[in-house]
């Protein structure tokens, strides 16, 4: 015992899982797995990644199945000595690392970054889907909204189209608040009755660069949107027609891989007496990415 | 000390003997089985610890059930009494989960952790005298993978 340093080797392996397991970095864990092959063979083989990963994010727990699914597609076993076994091992260390290391640049409070896309738009670019990125429903004095086009039918729904603060991103809680027209006589609240999500993946990539001008831009994003591949859907949530913050706590947190948001508002409830059209209008939105409960 | 305190003698793997307050002694949940169900006679033989660690284990034991001691004091107290060479940390790992110390047992874990945090392979290995096994484009290899993590 006296003079043994690798303890890997020389304590029982539940005294070394004890000790891997104070590393909370999975950087730190990548690296003591490149120290020696037994080091190796010890983090990869007791999992150590995913245990790190898991302890930091439990709601990743809901979706290990989708990630370990995947090992169902054989590697190429160009190393005939590694088992099937072991390459899937070796794959989820460096999944599970690099899930941890992802996720753990969005613990934050406001995840969204910028607007992709709105379904319709009253007066651009005075009532853009850029204003709900704006904190509070004033700038400079002036009222900061988006406005939808105005609906004879009230079942018509909007949606808005975000892109998230990073591609992987863990959604716990949604706030929505109904805007208010204190401008408008009656002080009428253009709300829905009802709000949704829906987060996804491009299914081409991203363009930004465009030199067709603006109508071509909408329509771009337009096209993007039709392209996104959603891979969650919320339950609805109802709206109270007041003009109050309101925090929707997701059933489960939910990962989106890709990095898309869409709010899909159900349901119109205000008629604007100067053209008789339902509306929709929204003041900022906040997502919430992940309760921040950890240090 | 009262009249009452009980004494019970230790006997480490190279024939040492401790006597110590059974007060103190039953810090380890070990002993204190022993203890509770009586099978402690004369002699309690400790065959995995040897004098040296015990030394440690006992100069920790008595200082945490000082009566009065701040916790300043104490938490200055734990700091000195990790910065020891890695084998002598080793030691009393092995020894705190024999004697079923859990307070020992987490603060010497922590303190081999915080001996990894941070550091490249390389520094690690020269940390605890590790031998390098992995061949060139093995290492390489690794690096790639997770070229990330080694930025």
């Amino acid at each position: 015992m006296e003079g043994c340093g690798d303890f890997v080797q020389c304590l029982l392996p539940d005294m070394s899982i004890k000790i891997l397991s104070c590393l909370d970095d999975p950087a730190d864990l990548i690296r003591v797995s490149a120290v020696s092959s037994s080091w190796r063979q010890f983090v990869i083989g007791n999992d150590l990644c995913k245990h790190l990963c898991l302890k930091r994010f439990p709601e990743i727990s809901s979706v290990g199945n989708m990630i370990e699914v995947e090992n169902t597609v054989v590697p190429v076993v160009s190393q005939p000595e590694k088992s099937t076994e072991w390459l899937c091992l070796e794959r989820n260390h460096r999944v599970y690392a690099f899930l941890s290391r992802g996720l753990s640049n969005c613990i934050t409070e406001d995840c969204l970054i910028d607007a992709i896309h709105a379904s319709s738009t009253d007066n651009y670019p005075e009532e853009s889907i850029l204003n709900t990125l704006k904190p509070g429903d004033r700038v400079e004095r002036r009222a900061s909204y988006w406005s939808s086009g105005g609906q004879s039918d009230p079942t018509v729904p909007e949606t808005l189209t975000y892109k998230l603060i990073s591609k992987l991103c863990l959604i716990s809680e949604i706030h929505v608040q109904p805007f208010q027209a204190y401008f408008q006589f009656g002080f009428p609240i253009y709300s829905a009755t009802a709000v949704r999500f829906r987060v996804g993946h491009p299914n081409v990539k991203i363009d930004v660069e465009s030199d067709n001008g603006l109508e071509s831009v909408a329509a771009q994003a337009r096209s993007f949107c039709d392209k996104i591949v959603w891979t969650y859907t919320s339950p609805e949530f109802p709206l109270v027609q007041e003009n109050i913050l309101q925090k929707f706590k997701l059933p489960e947190p939910v990962l989106c891989i890709g990095g898309i948001l869409q709010v899909e508002l159900l349901g119109r409830v205000q008629k604007q007496q100067l053209d008789g059209l339902y509306y929709i209008w929204s003041v900022p939105l906040l997502m919430i990415c992940r309760p921040q409960n950890s240090n | 000390m009262s009249s009452s305190t009980k004494f019970l003698t230790l006997k480490t793997c190279d024939d040492k003997k401790f006597v110590l307050d059974e007060a103190i002694a039953v810090r380890s949940q070990t002993i204190k089985n022993m203890v509770e169900d009586d099978c402690v006679s004369n002699v309690i033989p400790l065959p995995n610890v040897n004098s040296k660690t015990m030394t440690k284990v006992i100069e920790y034991w008595k200082k945490h059930s000082e009566e009065g001691v701040s916790k300043d004091v104490l938490m200055d107290f734990d700091k000195a009494f990790v910065k020891v060479h890695h084998s002598i940390l080793h030691a009393l790992i092995l020894a705190a989960n024999f004697l079923n110390d859990k307070e020992i047992l987490d603060m010497m874990c922590q303190e081999v952790a915080d001996r990894i945090k941070g550091k490249t392979p390389e520094e690690i290995r020269k940390e605890f005298d590790i031998k390098n096994d992995f061949t060139p484009e093995e290492e390489e290899e690794i690096r790639k993978e997770n070229a990330w993590a080694f930025e």
